[in-house]
């Protein structure tokens, strides 16, 4: 018999190389993606990777690619930003409602969640059936926009309930103990201190309608977004330039992401010192 | 007291909006699907006659039924392997590395391709997958196979091999959540009892995590049902799942029978969930 400490090394050396070569597994795509759009001219989709140079990333900046790619990445930019400020709006509104324990509340809670487990594919389909028979056209900022809130709102009302969930409502109590108005006391104590959460609903408003190609495949009309002009190419033919541009909207979702996380920490900094606030605050 | 007073038409005020947003952008949609579903083939117009022809249609063709059963087994396989290997990971993130800042790190490794595009992460499998492809090559130079293997690119193996590494993430999340709330002393009194790490696990610690588990699986179970995107790039339209046939169907013109496949996914999903929600139930039952 083993001893169970050597047993539990075991264990969780066996874990840890699970965990390790997953998370290899999980970027190499990325990485390679990243590495082969540096290769030379001559050089084709796959390994061995020929030379390094920027010809690809030149190769965008020529006319026709740039007619290609630039409108749509424009659209979608414009689309994950209105994404970004609606979802942060409906769901600081839909979570700050379901403190006042409403009729059907629970009705409410799911009827917003199955936004994220609907299948995106259908529900673009039926806007798009919809569209048909009532004679309406589809567009990005229009059909495309109201399927994109319906995948996103549902990430934003959850981090707000569970970011109200926490928040300290004595501090509220306190506001309105001392004669301050609802309305006051909501946007002076209670937003700033649910803000952080507000911050992450944006950003999944944000990244989310960026990178959303299954709801948009049908609910968009003829002026497409960026994921679609993008897999449209992919299926005419594979080559390095599309590399260059997944590198490209990679790095544009990554760097949303780390803004909004600096965002994130400037506001809790801000919260934490106003909390505590400094001798040299309170003093008149 | 609170900002917003109990059952006020202030509450119900701030609850429209959302609440609106969805009725008519998913809710409405989606019983329009149900109802076109129902159309006679001929005339798309709301004036269209009900029949359950379509219905019929479906399940009379062994090839349209093959990609359901196709869609139903991939999801399968997809939960047993993403539970497994995001359960391991979950149980080394939260029990094995102590260390808050590598904790931290090892969370952001796995979390922050969520944020970027599965379309582009997709297209990244494709240098691995070819018969040139980065797999072949280490296979082809460790001498395990003599010759390219054809069998990822267009394949199922390769839709699998590639769906694993955007949904294991899904599988792992629910699982770290359930075992951070696990309190210490529960598992330690069953050590001061003297059960053995295993039965530790098996009898406490496992059972406790299970909600997260089954969260897990029915994510999975859901993203793998509706995945399209994957098959039609991987498997280059030679594979089909019930995505697929939508789109080929919306493609070729016949709505009300694309509407009928849409129909059958929502409900094969809904079904999958319950009989997921329903597993959960009788193990709780039989722990009491």
């Amino acid at each position: 018999m083993i001893p169970w400490r050597t047993r539990q090394r075991l264990v969780r050396a066996a874990l840890g190389t699970i965990t390790v070569l997953f998370l290899a597994y999980q970027w190499l795509p990325m990485l390679t993606m990243a590495l082969l759009s540096f290769t030379d001219p001559e050089g084709g989709t796959t390994f061995p990777m020929r030379g390094v140079s920027l010809h690809w990333y030149r190769e965008l900046l020529r006319v026709q690619m740039v007619d290609d790619f630039k409108p749509p990445m424009a659209r979608s930019l414009a689309l994950a930003g209105a994404c970004s400020i609606t979802t942060a709006a409906l769901a600081l509104a839909a979570a700050q409602a379901m403190r006042g324990r409403l009729r059907g509340s629970g009705a409410y809670f799911y009827l917003i969640l199955l936004g994220a487990m609907a299948p995106g594919l259908l529900v673009g389909f039926g806007v798009a059936l919809l569209a048909r028979v009532f004679g309406f056209g589809l567009a990005w900022y229009t059909s495309t926009f109201a399927v994109h809130i319906v995948w996103t709102l549902p990430f934003g009302f959850l981090t707000m309930l569970a970011v109200f969930n926490r928040f300290d409502r004595r501090l509220e109590e306190a506001a309105l103990t001392l004669r301050a108005t609802r309305w006051t006391a909501f946007w002076r104590i209670t937003f700033p201190l649910v803000l952080p959460g507000v911050i992450g609903a944006a950003l999944f408003g944000f990244t989310l309608s960026y990178d959303e190609f299954a709801r948009s495949l049908f609910a968009t009309g003829p002026e497409q977004t960026l994921p679609l002009v993008i897999y449209a190419q992919f299926d005419r033919q594979l080559q390095p330039t599309l590399y260059a541009i997944g590198t490209l909207t990679t790095a544009v979702s990554l760097g949303a992401v780390a803004l909004f996380a600096t965002l994130l920490r400037l506001v809790r900094r801000r919260t934490l010192t106003s909390d505590q606030p400094s001798k040299k605050e309170s003093q008149p | 007291m609170s900002t917003l007073r109990e059952r006020s038409p202030a509450g119900y005020a701030l609850a429209a909006p959302a609440g609106l947003w969805m009725l008519g952008a998913l809710v409405v949609p989606t019983i329009f699907i149900a109802w076109v579903s129902l159309w006679a083939a001929r005339g798309f117009t709301l004036a269209s006659p009900l029949t359950l022809a379509n219905y019929a249609k479906f399940f009379t063709r062994p090839a349209y039924v093959r990609v359901l059963g196709d869609t139903v087994q991939q999801a399968l396989v997809m939960m047993l392997i993403t539970g497994v290997i995001g359960y391991s990971i979950a149980y080394f993130l939260v029990v094995h590395v102590r260390h808050p800042g590598l904790q931290l790190a090892v969370f952001l490794l796995l979390v922050v391709p969520f944020w970027t595009s599965a379309l582009i992460r997709t297209i990244g499998w494709i240098p691995f997958l070819g018969v040139n492809g980065v797999i072949n090559q280490v296979l082809l130079l460790t001498g395990i196979v003599d010759r390219p293997v054809e069998a990822f690119l267009f394949s199922r193996t390769g839709i699998t091999l590639s769906q694993v590494s955007f949904y294991t993430l899904l599988a792992t999340g629910p699982v770290v959540y359930t075992l951070r709330n696990i309190p210490p002393s529960l598992p330690e009194a069953a050590q001061c009892l003297r059960a053995t790490p295993l039965r530790v696990f098996w009898r406490i610690v496992f059972p406790l995590t299970l909600p997260g588990v089954m969260i897990g699986q029915i994510l999975v179970f859901l993203n793998v049902m509706a995945d399209f995107a994957t098959a039609q790039a991987i498997g280059g339209h030679k594979h089909a799942f019930l995505g697929n046939l939508v789109i080929l169907l919306y493609e070729s013109g016949q709505l009300a029978f694309a509407a009928v496949v849409a129909v059958l996914l929502m409900i094969a999903m809904l079904l999958g969930v319950a009989v997921l929600l329903k597993v959960v139930d009788i193990r709780r039952l039989g722990e009491s």
